[in-house]
């Protein structure tokens, strides 16, 4: 392992390399300070980019922009209260009550400080659990992945939230539809292509990722316009952010909270589905219930305690969703699906062999992480008044601009103007679909899977003599399996459950 | 009654049905009609999931609290939509410079913006500067000029 992190080192620390990472954090913070656009978009942006560097570079550019997109949400959320990212709603809670308060600058060296934090600790666990996850990964095969795949879109589906799981899994099923698009790879045969020359080759993701995220997402901002009320409190924020330094006591508060948070968040990062939010919700909850009375009171009025867990979860989690993505090649947000999309076109299989085959590129990766944070922490901190300044481009001036950049993006790597009318027409159906309310992100996820998820499928059924016996004869494919289906029915199931045992309990009430 | 989530169920239940339909249209080759995976299986599975969870979603839909739209500017959105449209036929014949240049301009009318000293200090170097990035440092080759000016 050593010679693995010397190698990751020697890659990540190339003068080439540090400049991706400090760019790619720069970047990242610019964007994900816009509300409405998020990590995935940031990428997305990006990946036009990287496709002239080499994949170590790029996935190193990306991770950064990933990082610098987290935290550019926590500064959005801190100012005006307008999360760029759904893991930084929580930062908000107390975050926002701060900056009224006229510590706004307190508040954005807390979130730096605990994203560091977080962000680091999470780096040295991913150091000893991706080689040992990879290592037992190695005996998985094709019938295994396909369950793990199943347990990867039925996770998402299933931490959707209450009431959204049905729609989550619909847009899962919607994105693997999309993913039949063009020609059957082992067979060749077309599929839904309409005999149009353009689709032989099926639907670029990023084309789906920019028309589906960044598109739509700028799309959406021009539908809703800000109040009068959003423009003040931004030209408002940047005016004065208040004293950036901590006292020996509020660090002491602090401590133990990032502890806590770190190591929560990077095992809720690890589960495929979970993520920063969930991760930033429960660190959240956490902290406010171990906080006691007298301290828990303080949780939404501008707690510290209450901005550092979210803060530190959030980034912390950002580490541990690329445990699943390094090391069995699923990708476990909409954030690491992008991720798998590039490395794909660079013609590298992410899964348990990516840190024999091409061990630089897995040690980098991880190793960028570590110095990510520190740049962020060192170089966006003290950055922050300037870097908030961008809150005041004008949207009349600023949409156009993620248009352009959107439609470029796609246009560069295809030239194919044909491609510029089918983002345009996933625009809008991405617009309707979120104006009804159904995710964006399992649809991602189900398109970029849906290849792979065949592949083995098939690869599992030629082993088995066209057999569907691999479903319950393989010990791990049906843990896997009935994993997923635990996953995806209890939270399904126990609110019936819990009413029954309600009425029953009443019923013997009664009764006695 | 219906709410947003049946709106949704529906349009994607059409879409379902679209897909599945056009299933049967993948071409088979005579001996993989008794085989147990073919071009057509994952389609097949899929068309059945979406057409269960689109009914189950018509049955039992959410609970919708309901999202006002008065105040929304579909006009602004849809011209937007047209101007990209547009750009996606002229960037080609147009030439960079001209297609980019007409397309950030009428995209910045349609947002509201009328200062055209801040229109034309925005536009001309974004697009002069992003040719120049792509042609002499990256070295991809982006036709600049209209049809009608090419040698």
């Amino acid at each position: 392992m050593l010679d693995g992190i010397l190698t990751g080192l020697q890659t990540a620390a190339s003068p080439l390399n540090l400049l991706m990472v400090t760019a790619g954090c720069f970047v990242g913070t610019f964007i994900g300070m816009l509300p409405g656009l998020g990590p995935i978009s940031a990428i997305a942006l990006m990946i036009p980019i990287t496709y002239g560097l080499d994949p170590a570079s790029g996935l190193i550019l990306m991770a950064g922009v990933y990082y610098g997109a987290i935290f550019g949400g926590s500064t959005s959320s801190i100012l005006i209260n307008a999360p760029g990212v759904a893991g930084t709603v929580a930062t908000a809670f107390d975050g926002y009550p701060m900056a009224r308060k006229g510590q706004a600058g307190k508040a954005l060296a807390i979130a730096a400080y605990s994203s560091f934090s977080g962000g680091t600790i999470a780096a040295v666990f991913l150091l000893f659990a991706a080689p040992s996850l990879a290592s037992v990964s190695l005996a998985f095969q094709s019938t295994d992945y396909f369950a793990l795949m199943v347990l990867g879109l039925t996770a998402v589906a299933a931490f959707a939230g209450k009431g959204n799981i049905t729609k989550a899994l619909l847009m899962t099923v919607f994105g693997l539809m999309l993913s039949t698009v063009g020609t059957d790879e082992t067979q060749g045969v077309q599929r839904f292509t309409f005999g149009a020359m353009d689709l032989i080759d099926g639907i670029s993701f990023l084309l789906l990722a920019m028309a589906t995220f960044a598109l739509s997402e700028a799309l959406m901002a021009v539908l809703k316009p800000k109040s009068e009320d959003d423009r003040r409190r931004e030209m408002e924020a940047q005016k004065d952010l208040g004293s950036m330094k901590l006292t020996a006591a509020e660090v002491r508060e602090m401590a133990p909270v990032v502890g806590r948070s770190a190591v929560l968040g990077f095992f809720t990062g690890v589960l495929p589905g979970a993520g920063a939010t969930i991760a930033s919700f429960l660190a959240y909850g956490t902290e406010q219930r171990l906080a006691g009375p007298e301290k828990g009171k303080e949780f939404g009025h501008g707690s510290i305690r209450g901005l550092a867990a979210p803060e530190t979860a959030n980034n912390a989690a950002c580490s541990g969703s690329f445990v699943p993505l390094l090391t069995l090649g699923i990708p476990g947000s909409g954030t690491t699906a992008i991720m798998l999309g590039a490395l794909l076109s660079y013609g590298i299989q992410p899964g348990p062999r990516l840190f024999i085959d091409n061990p630089g590129v897995f040690w980098s990766v991880i190793v960028s992480m570590y110095i990510g944070n520190v740049i962020l922490l060192i170089l966006n901190l003290p950055l922050i008044p300037y870097i908030a300044r961008i809150l005041a481009v004008p949207q009349t001036i600023l949409i156009p601009m993620i248009l352009f950049f959107s439609l470029i993006g796609v246009y560069f790597v295809s030239f194919n103007t044909f491609d510029i009318q089918m983002m345009v027409i996933f625009a809008v159906g991405a617009v309707l679909l979120r104006l009804l309310a159904f995710p964006m992100a399992p649809m991602l996820l189900g398109f970029i899977l849906g290849g792979m998820m065949e592949e083995n499928l098939r690869r599992a059924l030629i082993i088995n003599d066209d057999s569907w016996s691999f479903l319950w004869e393989r010990p791990l494919t049906l843990s896997i399996l009935l994993i997923a289906a635990l996953i995806l029915f209890v939270p399904m199931v126990m609110p019936h459950v819990r009413r029954l045992l309600v009425r029953r309990s009443e019923t013997a009430g009664e009764g006695g | 009654m219906l709410n947003r989530d049946r709106v949704g169920a529906l349009l994607l239940l059409a879409f379902t049905l679209g897909y599945g339909a056009l299933t049967f249209r993948i071409p088979l080759l005579p001996f993989q009609a008794q085989a147990a995976f073919t071009a057509r299986t994952v389609p097949e599975a899929l068309t059945l999931l979406g057409v269960g969870l689109c009914l189950i979603l018509l049955i039992k839909p959410g609970r919708d609290p309901g999202e006002s739209h008065a105040g929304y500017q579909w006009g602004r959105a849809a011209a937007l939509c047209a101007v990209m449209v547009v750009y996606g036929l002229t960037v080609r014949p147009g030439g960079f410079l001209l297609s980019t240049g007409l397309f950030l301009i009428a995209g910045f009318l349609i947002m509201g913006e009328r200062r055209w000293v801040l229109i034309l200090s925005t536009a001309i170097p974004v697009v002069v500067l992003f040719w120049a990035l792509m042609t002499q440092l990256l070295g991809v080759f982006i036709e600049p000029w209209p049809e009608f000016l090419r040698g």
